[in-house]
């Protein structure tokens, strides 16, 4: 039938929901020629030690920036999730420290705290009609302000390992790899599926595009909003635990600049940052190039400084990347 | 943009002939909750009123009088230059935001820092130079949202980034506190006005930055072609295209200002600490936030195209006495705890008013 | 229009009860009434035009009637029963359906994903890919399109296959009531067809379908019947065999319609404008024509046809590619809006929200906006003393309604907003003015007030180029009509010429002759 109708478009175009796009294929390449290069280059970056210690120091960045995605995949944004996951340890750490809290009802609490925070936000966002980079800003200082009057002016020290599980050490791995990064493998799987599959994840991205369209098209608009942003705050509650990890210290200054670096994150991974665009498989991806170039500063023995001027970089490339090939898209 | 759920309609909404029915109290309110510099200025006299209350009450740690106010105008100073870089962006439109103000600033400082510090220039030349260094550096920014089509808040990360790892390479992340740049401590004194001696010592740099620079800023957009050129492409950037705006070039320039002014905020910071330090505009939260929080308290609408200087000055004022009288209501650190507080209630707050007053179908500024 | 007849129309089956009815329905937005009391009745199988000048409350009805906004007062009854107003959830639910003027589409999903979108086929939460998508290319089938594009992203296709996918998402929720506000205006003549035949299959099998257009034309060919709205009232609904357009047209306008009133003469001179094989892939091919002083010259064609884009490379926005434009004489390059205004050349868009006005500043800052060079000193600073004269000038002298030149321009009627925009354009006497839709969107007095302004810009010695697919305008104003076709002058026409042979000539005898593709 489709044949014989003289149809306008009779070119056959190629689909192009497919698993893996552009901008993954090439940080998985970029990705494999680093991890190639420095395994030559250095004797130790091919270690279980220097992968396993690179993995567990990337995995907040990528749980945090799984959230980040949906949220930047509406439309908006959240610059205030490094204050909130200060929040979220001061008040898990002193927990488990001062009450003993075990490790079930802690992990409970954390996520619950990080939840609260997030909804904060979302309502904020969805209902105050403000931009949300102005409501996140502030909520930075507020969440910040908040962490710091929970410290009482000091750091939480003797932190017991209760979380050891999710830490750095040799009993947070499963065969050989840190179990942050597991949990991070997984939630990235849950919210590929569920973004790509499942009818509220794909409203996301209606959101981005066109918030007034979606409302038309009986999407609730506010609900899926406060839902991106809820969910960025459970996940910086589990960040927050991964960074307590195997106990010990929490500095005041915990989090700080955290949210620029998930940001950066989730930008290299390919996600639009006007929304509309993006997947937590590219955010992923961005979380461990960073973390990569981190740790090969580090082991090429060059300044550490030189992590942040490549990062600069790397999201200059990835973004402009991403402008050609729309540029070439919308010529066409 | 996710909140803009309403299908606005093209009709206009009540118009300027219903106020006139309104009591005069009733519109006195109004004016207060809609535009903005009448209401930071209502703020303003609370605030500082308030303070004076407790002062006298012998509530504060340290008196609350002209003299502690006027001597709080130093940090005054490097918040509104950088609240102005902020200001002309943001209005620039398109998402215009400046996140690398901070990076600029520690990279320029540690550029006069060389200067001054190592190479022994002359204070005014390497001035000069420190500010074209910012404008150059904010000719980066300008590039790459103008001309290359970048999103505003990712080329500005990009570059706060860039631009800060390169101060601290610069001398090898140590600061620069050589006898000739202590020596510019001196731009930072006070002086006594010849008015009496009822007003206070003023702040050196208060007179020599930030009036004459808020008085260029406030001539550039509001009584320059320029700045006539700035507010429409921030309003409507395809409407100045087809009345013959050059968009590009405009916006460009916003950056290149933007830069400008964060270079010759390095200077006065680098005044204050009498040394060139290459993390002194990222310490903390960085540099960014808390002029785009004056900006944004200051009624410049994110969305681009409204702005004033007037409201970003009393913005300025508002948090720089705000700050200093929290020092003295609380014990040690918890001052400057709670100034963050402040900082964010009155973010989150103002912008809410911005949306109200949005709503209400008149502009914020 | 009593002529035509086709098949379709007897195929309906007939029917008495109407599926939606409307009374004493109200609207006002702050100071403009709207709608004013509509009654309206639509009946189960009927294609029901709603027609109306621009203003006359179309799409303020179709909004109340989709639920996207609500109504002050009245009653809408489905089926005899009461829908609430104001809620899309709820006018979905009773099964109406609503395609409009801009395709509501999410570029970033696929064709399959935005027909759903709102109301995916679900398994336990999960999208069901595979029923979604037979159901689509179904819809596909239906509505003409390959059934590839199922799982193109939208942002990747024509805007016409945009326009024609909305279809087929209003289609997929089964409705009832199928709303279609001007669903031709992007299509070709072709697209357009294969439109009409999605929308009799629809009707024949029951569906009530309300069609809103400008195109008169089309009324005989798709619609039963007509309702006219004029100033927000429904002044007539009757049977479409019964009306001929000029009797729409008079109910439209309400007393009428007197084209080409208008007795002018040309000045013999040479041409201040002339244009040689312009080119622009794909929008406009080897366009020719010449323009002299003291000269109107329309460029008559329906949305799509490729005038407004030579307009916008006249004017240096979107640039041709080739082809040689002589200025006053002398060959010039017109690469940006710079080049164009250096060389005397003033435009008018079409849009005047996206396009024209800076909303929320004053009607000064409008009308400087465009003459910043001229309007300050030293090119520094602006005169704002000047400036104001000027605007208050042309408040007084084409009568703007407003109460000063500070007044934000967004406390403006849509008529007065254009006069500002087109006050900007004046300030300089260009030498050429180019027009695009200057009355779109405007009340009738101020439409004719605009007309006013033109014609006395051409007496006074300027040379005007308009671009508009409003035929009574072209007839009145043009010395001379260009009307074009799928990107091309297909014909030309001097003042006095019959609205129905330009018509024929813009919307073409031969609906097999190939248009254009976008």
């Amino acid at each position: 039938m489709a044949a014989a109708n003289p149809g306008i478009a009779t070119r056959r175009r190629r689909p192009v929901a497919r698993a893996v796009e552009g901008q993954e294929l090439a940080l998985i390449i970029v990705l494999a020629a680093l991890w190639l290069i420095l395994s030559i280059s250095t004797d130790t970056f091919l270690t279980s030690s220097n992968l396993s210690n690179l993995l567990y120091s990337v995995a907040p960045i990528a749980i945090i920036g799984i959230g980040m995605t949906a949220v930047i995949v509406t439309g908006g944004i959240d610059v205030s999730v490094g204050s909130g996951a200060a929040v979220v340890m001061v008040v898990v750490a002193k927990a488990i420290r001062d009450s003993g809290l075990p490790l079930a009802p802690a992990l409970a609490l954390g996520l619950a705290v990080g939840l609260v925070l997030g909804v904060i936000n979302g309502v904020l966002v969805a209902y105050g009609g403000i931009h949300p980079i102005i409501v996140t800003f502030g909520t930075l200082n507020l969440y910040r302000f908040l962490a710091l009057r929970l410290f009482e002016n000091k750091q939480v020290t003797g932190v017991p390992d209760t979380f050891s599980v999710l830490g750095g050490g040799k009993s947070g791995e499963t065969l050989g790899v840190p179990n942050a990064w597991w949990l991070a493998l997984v939630l990235a799987a849950v919210m590929w599926s569920y973004m790509r599959y499942w009818a509220t994840g794909r409203h996301w991205y209606a959101l981005g595009n066109d918030a007034a369209a979606a409302r038309l098209a009986g999407i609730r608009v506010k609900s899926r909003t406060i839902a991106a942003y809820a969910l960025t705050g459970l996940f910086v509650g589990l960040a927050g635990i991964v960074l307590i990890g195997s106990g010990g210290l929490v500095q005041q200054n915990a989090g700080t600049g955290l949210e620029l670096r998930v940001i950066a994150a989730v930008v290299i991974g390919g996600t639009s940052i006007l929304g509309g665009r993006g997947s937590v498989l590219g955010t992923l991806l961005g979380a461990l190039l960073v973390g990569t170039v981190t740790s090969a500063i580090t082991l090429l023995g060059w300044r550490s400084e030189l992590t942040e001027l490549f990062i600069g970089v790397f999201i200059l490339v990835a973004v402009g990347v991403d402008l050609v090939r729309e540029r070439r898209r919308r010529a066409r | 943009m996710t909140t803009d759920t309403t299908t606005a309609p093209p009709e206009p909404g009540p118009g300027l002939a219903d106020r006139g029915r309104q009591s005069p109290i009733r519109r006195a309110i109004d004016l207060v909750l809609s535009e903005r510099v009448p209401l930071l200025a209502v703020l303003l006299v609370l605030v500082v009123g308030w303070f004076f209350l407790l002062s006298n009450q012998g509530y504060l740690v340290a008196p609350y009088d002209s003299d502690y106010l006027f001597s709080a105008l130093d940090s005054l100073v490097p918040l509104c230059l950088l609240a102005f870089a902020e200001l002309v962006v943001i209005v620039s439109g398109r998402g215009g935001i400046d996140l690398s103000v901070g990076s600029i600033v520690s990279l320029c400082g540690m550029a006069f820092g060389f200067m001054v510090g190592l190479w022994n220039w002359p204070v005014l030349a390497a001035l000069v130079v420190t500010v074209a260094v910012g404008a150059a550096l904010g000719a980066i920014n300008g590039l790459l949202v103008a001309y290359l089509g970048f999103p505003a808040l990712i080329a500005t990360l990009a570059t706060f980034y860039a631009f800060g790892a390169l101060a601290l390479l610069s001398h090898n992340n140590a600061p620069i506190s050589t006898k000739p740049i202590q020596d510019v401590h001196s731009l930072t004194r006070t002086v006594s006005l010849p008015l009496g001696d009822q007003v206070p010592d003023v702040p050196l740099q208060v007179l020599t930055f930030l009036l004459p620079v808020a008085v260029v800023v406030w001539l550039v957009v509001n009584r320059t072609a320029y700045g006539r050129k700035l507010y429409a492409i921030g309003t409507n950037d395809i409407a100045a295209r087809f009345a013959n705006i050059p968009v590009r070039r405009s916006r460009f320039l916003a950056y290149v200002a933007s830069g400008a002014l964060s270079g010759l905020a390095a200077v006065v910071i680098v005044a204050q600490f009498a040394s060139a330090r290459p993390d002194s505009g990222s310490v903390g939260n960085g540099m960014a936030l808390p002029a785009i929080t004056i900006a944004v308290l200051g009624g410049v609408a994110i969305v681009g195209g409204v702005g004033r200087v007037a409201g970003v000055i009393l913005a300025g004022l508002l948090v720089v006495w705000l700050n200093a009288g929290i020092l003295l209501a609380f014990e040690g650190s918890d001052g400057s705890q709670f100034q963050l507080f402040a900082l964010g209630a009155l973010l989150v707050l103002s912008a809410l008013l911005n949306a109200y007053s949005l709503r209400r179908g008149r502009g914020a500024g | 229009m009593t002529t035509t007849h086709h098949e379709g129309h007897t195929a309906r089956p007939a029917s008495d009860t109407p599926v939606l009815r409307l009374t004493g329905v109200t609207k006002r937005y702050g100071g403009v009434q709207a709608l004013r009391g509509v009654d309206f009745e639509l009946m189960r199988g009927e294609v029901h035009a709603i027609v109306g000048e621009n203003g006359a409350g179309k799409s303020t009805l179709i909004k109340i009637i989709s639920g996207a906004e609500v109504a002050d007062q009245g009653e809408i009854e489905i089926d005899g029963h009461g829908l609430a107003s104001g809620s899309t959830t709820s006018a979905l639910g009773a099964g109406i359906a609503t395609v409009y003027q801009e395709p509501q589409l999410f570029g970033e999903l696929t064709v399959a994903e935005n027909v759903f979108i709102g109301r995916e086929l679900r398994n336990r939460g999960i999208v069901d890919r595979a029923g979604q998508r037979e159901r689509v290319l179904e819809l596909l089938d239906r509505i003409g399109l390959h059934r590839d594009l199922a799982d193109v992203r939208v942002a990747d296709m024509p805007v016409a296959e945009q326009q024609l996918v909305s279809i087929a998402k209003a289609l997929s929720q089964d409705p009832r009531i199928l709303i279609l506000d001007e669903p031709s205006a992007i299509l070709t003549d072709r697209e357009i067809e294969t439109m009409f035949s999605a929308v009799r299959a629809m009707r024949d099998s029951g569906v009530a379908v309300i069609y809103i257009s400008h195109r008169l034309d089309e009324l005989a060919q798709i619609t039963d019947r007509v309702t006219v709205l004029r100033d927000g009232s429904a002044v007539a609904s009757r049977p479409t065999s019964e009306l001929s357009v000029r009797d729409v047209a008079e109910l439209m306008v309400g007393h009428a319609v007197d084209a080409g009133a208008v007795n002018r003469t040309v000045p013999d001179a040479d041409p201040v404008l002339r244009v040689e094989g312009l080119t622009r892939v794909p929008k406009f091919a080897d366009v020719s024509f010449t323009l002299r002083p003291g000269e109107i010259v329309a460029m008559y064609g329906l949305i799509g046809s490729g005038a407004a884009d030579v307009a916008r490379a006249l004017f240096g926005i979107d640039p041709a590619d080739e082809g040689q434009v002589i200025v006053g004489g002398r060959p010039v390059v017109l690469a940006a809006p710079a080049d164009a205004v250096r060389n005397g050349i003033s435009m008018l868009p079409a849009n005047r929200k996206v396009q024209g006005v800076f909303g929320p500043k004053s009607i000064a800052f409008n009308i400087s906006s465009g003459h910043l060079r001229l309007l300050s000193k030293w090119g520094l600073w602006v005169d704002r003393s000047r400036e104001r004269t000027i605007a208050t000038d042309f408040i007084r002298r084409i009568s703007i309604k407003a109460p000063g030149p500070a007044t934000a321009v967004d406390n403006l009627s849509g008529g007065n907003q254009q006069k500002v925009v087109l006050a900007r354009q004046l300030v300089e006497r260009p030498r050429i003015l180019l027009l695009e839709e200057p009355t779109q969107g405007v009340d009738v007095g101020a439409k004719d007030e605009i007309h006013r302004i033109i014609l006395e810009l051409a007496d006074g010695g300027g040379a005007v180029l308009v671009i508009s697919s409003d035929l009574p305008e072209v007839q009145q104003l043009a010395d001379r009509i260009l009307v074009v076709r799928g990107g091309a002058i297909t014909a030309e026409f001097a003042r006095g010429s019959r609205q129905a042979d330009l018509l024929a000539a813009a919307a073409g005898d031969d609906s097999d002759t190939e248009t254009r593709s976008s």
